[in-house]
């Protein structure tokens, strides 16, 4: 096993290589799509060998470019926390990639040069953030990933709605770094350094001297963080910028993109900032953050009509979940920390959980866009029967995402769930939150049974010639699928290396999760186990019972037969007696219309007498040009060229400077 | 062999500049030729001495010897020369380049007649040799005669199309500039009346009383040439001029001299009284914010663009001032700027001129789509604006990072109220740009933006040269100013 | 092992094999209240052997459509085993109160993706009402069984039986108890809450099109279903009195079962059934009210 940075620089070296050589064959689409898939799939393996070396205990430090004026550097360091993030990052871009090569093709104006390069550098900086271990670096990665993914948003030239959105995005995020910007300096004017472990040390230091700057740079850093991640209100852009890109990209920002702000935030809270009372404060303001944006972000996915926005409105609650299980765990780091690992754990698979499903669902969703041309629900049914590997990986993904045992979706939202239940012994405030979280775990079944119902479920349109996907575009959704089986089904091995990662932070005792063997159950220990979860039992158990319920079934040996649909006597239209997606829980919904509040702001203007006043044309230059213009002709009027009045004029001079001269000699 | 070097940086335009006098029609490949050995020399110049300082003395004027130490003609290639080097001489070449197929009968906005030619290359030849002058000088004397030779050029070169419009933006640029050219004067008088020096580092040698008075005119004299408040109303009416002299005299070189003034002479010795570089620091906040109140009402994209540049001068005399009251980082922040800045600006002005070229207008209103019929302009504009605005990875973000960094060096709250302003500059500017950008690029064309043509190769060429420039001048400019400010 | 397996046949057996007995007795009750003789008490069992031989008729495909019956009756005996029954759950190693949550939603969202996959618009409205009676009962549903967790300070089901069992009652588990019945109303479909059956507007909602031993497995499920969770309501909030000796201990709950079922069937008897925001505006309250019960039990009362 070789040095895991090394494996990281390979990495990143072949997506740089590979964003340029894709630009040169950009001519030859399909060439260049594939190029670009390779390059992220050898890419995805570097990075997978950096993550198992850092699993394997080996952590490692390079710094590549030094700039000793700043005291920054590229400094690159792979930990088991960034070896996690790096797992996911190689996981769903290379789905995105392999996806994107057929997918792209229904793009008629658009060149790919536009998309594979600025793909693979946006793939490239995701792992550089992850690897940087110097401020400086990590904002330049951090920016870098903006900028290219704002391309990506964009990348529908002459569509209103993505530019809109991509400016949205864009400058929402980059005040987003600027406020990273000025907390990595304010670090910086104490530190006078910008390495990660002089931040760490720095920032314990800073937080008992001088409380208010250091909550003055969490709050930058969170705001940056949370920006990114989608957290309502700063994660506003989300629901606009992820359904406008193309659905391979917006698989990587939903599935992957936005991950990263969790990570910042997991990097900020559990590593940089040493467990102390003021950090559980900062626990109680996550956790209402992603409590806020998972019930404002889930209520709203469930008025959506537009499968894209649906499931960006689910990222935003999905990253709430994740936000929720951080900030109980920040909250009990320093008094409770086997609770602490427990909701973390949560939060962090939960992170890796909801890059496999959410990257599946808006591959998914692009599969429909690919072959039917809309992402509206209300025009689509029935297409399960046309596009039955979609259908069957959406229908895993969105039991996953609904958190339905044993999919893995449920294994983390039970950890958050029930570490929060449990801190909820000791703060009924986070028990509250608890219970909201599972109440949400709820609407977003609704929302996603949804989708399936209007979607692939109901009857067909015969007049439309649907047909499924071309095999490169299955076999990323059918992966990521079976990974959100497997690892509903195995958690363990997923679960001990998060363990790892947590106990290489501040040292959250991984122990709070005892996972056994692969084989095993998972019981949450808090002194005595107190929640259990056996995915496998129960699903052999589920098996079983589903075999004897069948033979039941069967007992009476019915004669099966396939009958039309009754319309009560009636021919009808598929469109008629479709149920389209907006009929879905309109009650309901009308019931929680307005949790997401929409502002508009005004184009900035300034008074009109302000615009004057800063006009200095207008009333200081222009006018005193004119008034020595003026004067000017005033004095060239007595130059008229007539020889009396010169003649007057030395008479005139003679007289004064005969009354000087005779002044001055008095 | 250095100093060779430097005279040939300085002789080569001059000589291609009375060559072009005499070719008239025929002169854009001499033009060409000698833009092109002259960036050779300067690359060849900045490799020899990087890093290095090297001072060499070529004549002196005998009449004037007899008041004091001899004044001495001669160059001075140190970091921040061989920094104005790097934007003087590879500019100056692309913008020949591009004016080669800009200023031609194909140019929808403004046909230039190729009997202009010889006039329009010998001044803007002259001016390259002016602009290495002012870099390369010695001493106070020597800059003031390449100093009113840039006002001179920069007049020329503004009213090139004689219409009424720009014959009164040239004359009012050149007023303005002259005033201030008029304080130098006096500053430098003063200098020599006290010390008998014209040397930079003289300056320290003043006594308190007349340096803060020295210095204050050198400011103004600076505020004057980088348009800074409140002698900034030049620069957007001289706009009028040609789009490639916009991109290099009025975004790249010219204004720049007057943010170099006060470079060479805060770092001489750093002699500048704290009251003064206060007033420089508050005065650029100012400049910063009063040219950002103006991007809103602006329908003209180079106006725009001019108002961007007065307010990032304002950055580069921020860095200066933040240096110069006692955080060198700021300092070296600011002069890279200049670097950063001066390629940012010149691609964002020379896409304005291709789409010129093309469409004939660079009214924001009128266009819009214009990515489908001119990417690489597009990516260029995003580019250059995503460089100045001051987006990691791209140039403009180090030398911001390196000021504020600075100013976070300073004691006191100064460094977090300058780090909140500019932040709030950087990130309302930042989107007015990309607003701006996306109106022009992206969207559905409009009628003015359906054309056929693309731009001709030579204005392509320079397009994908600067923003490589964009992209990579960091990597020489962050060593370079490290070599300064110590 | 052997216990294991023993004891998860015995769940799996009363939910099967008891079920249909209490819908007869149920049924029974109701003839009363109507001045009716009634069907036998047996009739739920001849009504499922009946339906067991009839011919299936089909209006969907695919492998999903066909496992649907088979996975709900599967889920809700699943549900059986990791719940207390008289003893504590078999599988409560396997699965605590959240899980028991999510299991019990799963039966839930099968049906309702019967009802979809139906291709009937019919189905599709059932479903539809079915996932928001869901949403509103689910939060009341949660908070209770969280007092208890809150309480006894575990999640594991058993540890609350136990705790309630030695504690003796209390407000908040009186209060939390209340809002499970209530939930369990709603659950088992029974007016005024059968909004999402609805047989006069919506034949059946979800199950309109099924037919055959396919609805004999929903039926049957659905029945399955209304006895376990009356089950737990039993085990978590009203475990009294607990002898620790299994036969007596099942004996009684099943008694208390009946007790519970037959309230439940008279408050269905009784009321007309609600419009479906009525009964969201129903369960929101419902839910707010049994956050007092949180708070009780934060107190510790």
């Amino acid at each position: 096993m070789g040095d895991p940075v090394f494996y990281v620089e390979v990495s990143l070296a072949i997506l740089i290589v590979g964003s340029l050589a894709s630009l040169a064959v950009s001519g030859r689409p399909r060439l260049c799509g594939w190029l670009s898939a390779a390059c992220a799939g050898a890419s995805a393996v570097s990075a997978w060998l950096a993550a198992a070396g850092a699993f394997a205990g080996q952590t490692s430090e390079r710094t590549l470019v030094s700039l000793p004026q700043l005291g920054a550097g590229f400094t690159l360091r792979v930990d088991p926390l960034s070896a996690v993030f790096l797992a996911i990052v190689a996981v769903v871009a290379p789905a995105s990639a392999v996806y994107s090569v057929r997918y792209m093709e229904h793009y008629r104006g658009d060149k790919v040069a536009k998309f594979y390069p600025p793909l693979l550098l946006c793939i490239a900086s995701m792992n550089g953030v992850l690897v940087s271990a110097d401020l400086v670096a990590f904002l330049v990665c951090w920016e870098s990933m903006t900028l290219t993914s704002y391309f990506l948003v964009t990348y529908e030239r002459e569509s209103a709605a993505s530019q809109r959105a991509g400016l949205k995005y864009f400058v929402i995020t980059h005040g987003a770094t600027l406020c990273m910007v000025a907390a990595a300096l304010l670090l910086w004017r104490v530190s006078g350094s910008f390495h990660f472990d002089a931040a760490r040390e720095t920032l314990s230091r800073v937080m008992s001297t001088q409380p208010l700057v250091a909550h003055l740079v969490v709050f930058l850093f969170f705001l940056g963080f949370a920006t990114k991640a989608g957290i309502l209100p700063m994660g506003d852009w989300l629901p606009d910028a992820h359904p406008v890109a193309p659905s391979g990209m917006s698989a990587t920002l939903s599935g992957v993109l936005v991950k990263l702000g969790i990570y910042g935030l997991v990097r900020l809270f559990c590593w940089i900032l040493v467990p102390s009372p003021p950090l559980a404060a900062w626990g109680i303001i996550v956790a209402l953050a992603g409590t806020a944006s998972l019930f404002a972000g889930t209520l709203t996915a469930l008025r959506q009509t537009d499968a894209k926005r649906l499931m960006a409105f689910h990222t935003i609650g999905q990253i709430g979940y994740i936000c929720l299980g951080l900030g109980a765990g920040v909250y009990c780091l320093s008094t409770a920390p086997l609770l602490a690992s427990i909701s973390l754990a949560g939060a962090l698979l939960h992170a890796v959980n909801h890059a496999c499903f959410k990257s599946c669902l808006f591959l998914g969703a692009g599969s429909v866009l690919y072959r039917t041309g809309t992402r509206d629900m209300d025009k689509l049914g029935g297409l399960a029967g046309a596009m039955p590997y979609t259908a069957g990986s959406t229908a895993v993904a969105s039991l996953s995402i609904a958190g339905v045992p044993p999919f893995n979706g449920f294994t983390s939202k039970w950890l958050i769930v029930s570490g929060c239940i449990l801190t909820g012994l000791r703060s009924p405030l986070f028990l509250v939150l608890g219970l909201i979280a599972l109440f949400i775990s709820i609407a977003t079944l609704a929302s996603f049974l949804k989708v399936l119902g209007a979607v692939y479920l109901g009857r067909a349109d015969e007049r439309r010639a649907v047909k499924e996907v071309p095999a490169s575009m299955i076999a990323p959704q059918v992966a990521l699928a079976a990974l959100c089986v497997l690892l509903g089904v195995f958690p363990q091995p997923a679960l001990r290396f998060i363990g790892q990662a947590l106990e290489s932070l501040n040292g959250a005792p991984a122990a709070a999760v005892a996972t056994g063997g692969l084989w095993d159950g998972i019981a949450l220990v808090d002194g005595t186990p107190v929640a259990f979860w056996w995915p496998l039992a129960a699903l052999a158990a589920l098996l079983i019972l589903a075999l004897l319920a069948f033979g039941i079934q069967r007992a009476g040996k019915a004669r099966t037969r396939s009958v039309p649909v009754w319309y009560c006597g009636e021919e009808h239209g598929p469109e008629t007696v479709r149920y389209p997606a907006g009929s879905y829980y309109l009650p309901f919904k009308h019931a929680v219309q307005g949790v997401y509040p929409a502002a508009k702001l005004p184009a900035p203007r300034l008074p009109v007498q302000v615009r004057r006043l800063l006009d200095l044309d207008r009333w200081l230059y222009m006018p005193a040009a004119h008034a020595i213009e003026k004067a000017a002709g005033g004095i060239s009027r007595t130059h008229a060229g007539a020889p009396q009045i010169y003649l007057l004029w030395i008479v005139l001079g003679a007289i004064v400077v005969a009354a000087i001269t005779l002044g001055l000699a008095r | 062999m250095n100093t060779l070097l430097a005279l040939l940086i300085l002789a080569l335009p001059v000589a291609g500049a009375l060559l072009c006098v005499f070719l008239k029609e025929r002169s854009r490949p001499a033009a060409v030729v000698s833009a092109g050995l002259t960036t050779a020399a300067a690359v060849a110049l900045v490799v020899s001495t990087f890093g290095a300082t090297h001072h060499a003395v070529v004549g002196d004027l005998p009449w004037l010897r007899g008041l004091a130490a001899p004044p001495v003609f001669g160059v001075t290639i140190d970091p921040l020369a061989l920094l104005m080097l790097l934007v003087v001489a590879p500019v100056g070449l692309l913008t020949v380049l591009y004016s080669t197929s800009y200023l031609t009968r194909n140019n929808r906005e403004h046909p230039v007649g190729s009997q202009q030619y010889g006039r329009y290359y010998f001044w803007l030849l002259l001016f390259i040799a002016s602009m290495t002058g002012v870099a390369i000088s010695p001493n106070f004397l020597q800059l003031l005669v390449f100093w009113e030779l840039t006002t001179v050029c920069s007049w020329a070169l503004i009213s090139f199309h004689q219409d009424e419009r720009s014959l009164s933006a040239g004359f009012k640029a050149m007023v303005m500039t002259q005033a201030g050219g008029a304080l130098l004067l006096v500053a430098t008088l003063i200098l020599f009346a006290s010390t008998g020096s014209f040397e930079f580092s003289a300056l320290s040698q003043l006594p308190d009383g007349p340096r803060t008075w020295v210095f204050v005119f050198l400011l103004i004299a600076a505020w004057a040439k980088a348009a800074q408040v409140p002698l900034q109303t030049w620069l957007p009416d001289a706009m009028e001029a040609p789009t490639p002299v916009s991109a290099y005299l009025h975004a790249a070189a010219m204004v720049k001299a007057g943010v170099y003034l006060m470079a060479r002479t805060v770092s001489s010795g750093w002699a500048i009284t704290p009251q003064v570089a206060t007033l420089m620091a508050i005065m650029a906040l100012l400049t910063i914010f009063l040219a950002l109140s103006f991007y809103f009402v602006q329908d003209d994209l180079k106006r725009l663009l001019a108002y961007s540049t007065i307010a990032h001068l304002g950055y580069v005399l921020l860095g200066i001032a933040i240096g110069a009251l006692g955080a060198p980082l700021g300092y070296r922040g600011g002069v890279l700027h200049i670097l950063c800045h001066g390629l940012g600006k010149a691609t964002m002005f020379f896409c304005v001129g291709a789409i010129a070229y093309v469409t004939g207008t660079r009214r924001i209103s009128e266009l819009g789509g214009l990515a489908r019929t001119m990417p690489l302009t597009a990516t260029a504009f995003f580019v250059g604006l995503l460089s100045v605005t001051g987006v990691p990875p791209l140039a403009s973000f180090w030398s911001k990072f390196m000021i504020l960094a600075g100013a976070m060096r300073l004691e006191g709250a100064a460094g977090p109220l300058i780090l909140t302003l500019v932040l709030c500059e950087t990130l309302i500017s930042f989107g007015w740009m990309l607003y701006i950008a996306q109106k022009v690029f992206l969207g559905s064309p409009r009628a003015a933006a359906d054309v056929r043509s693309a731009a001709p190769w030579p204005i392509q060429a320079t397009l994908v040269a600067l923003m490589i420039g964009c992209l990579t001048a960091p990597i020489v400019g962050i060593p370079l100013v490290g070599f300064m400010g110590t | 092992m052997v216990w294991l397996l023993l004891g998860c046949l015995l769940n799996v057996a009363i939910a099967l094999l008891l079920s249909p007995l209490y819908e007869g007795l149920l049924r029974k009750m109701r003839a009363a209240i109507h001045s009716r003789v009634g069907p036998p008490v047996t009739q739920p069992y001849w009504d499922l052997l009946k339906l067991l031989g009839k011919e299936d008729l089909r209006s969907g495909g695919g492998m999903a459509y066909a496992a649907l019956p088979a996975l709900t009756l599967a889920s809700v005996l699943l549900l059986a085993t990791l719940t207390p029954m008289g003893a504590a759950a078999p599988l409560a190693f396997a699965g605590d109160m959240i899980v028991v949550l999510y299991v019990a939603g799963m039966s839930a969202v099968l049906i309702m993706l019967s009802g979809m996959t139906s291709g009937s618009p019919y189905g599709s409205v059932g479903s539809s009402r079915e996932m928001m009676m869901a949403l509103s009962v689910e939060p009341a549903l949660a908070v209770s069984l969280a007092v208890g967790a809150l309480k006894a300070g575990t999640l594991a089901l058993g540890g609350m039986v136990d705790f309630q069992a030695q504690n003796g009652p209390s407000v908040s588990m009186s209060i939390a108890g209340l809002a499970f019945f209530l939930a369990l109303q709603a659950q088992s479909g029974k007016l005024p809450f059968d909004i999402a059956e609805a047989d006069q507007e919506l034949m059946g909602g979800p199950l309109v099109e099924q037919s055959g031993p396919r609805l004999a497995l929903f039926r049957w499920a659905l029945w399955a279903k209304q006895l376990v969770l009356a089950f737990l309501l039993v085990e978590v909030f009203l475990p009294w009195p607990r002898l620790g000796i299994p036969v007596v201990d099942l004996l009684a709950s099943g008694l208390k079962v009946l007790g519970v079922l037959l309230l439940v069937a008279l408050i269905d008897v009784v009321n007309p059934r609600l419009r479906i925001d009525q009964a969201m505006g129903y369960f929101m309250r419902v839910g707010l009210a049994s956050v007092s019960a949180l708070a009780f039990a934060v107190i510790g009362r």
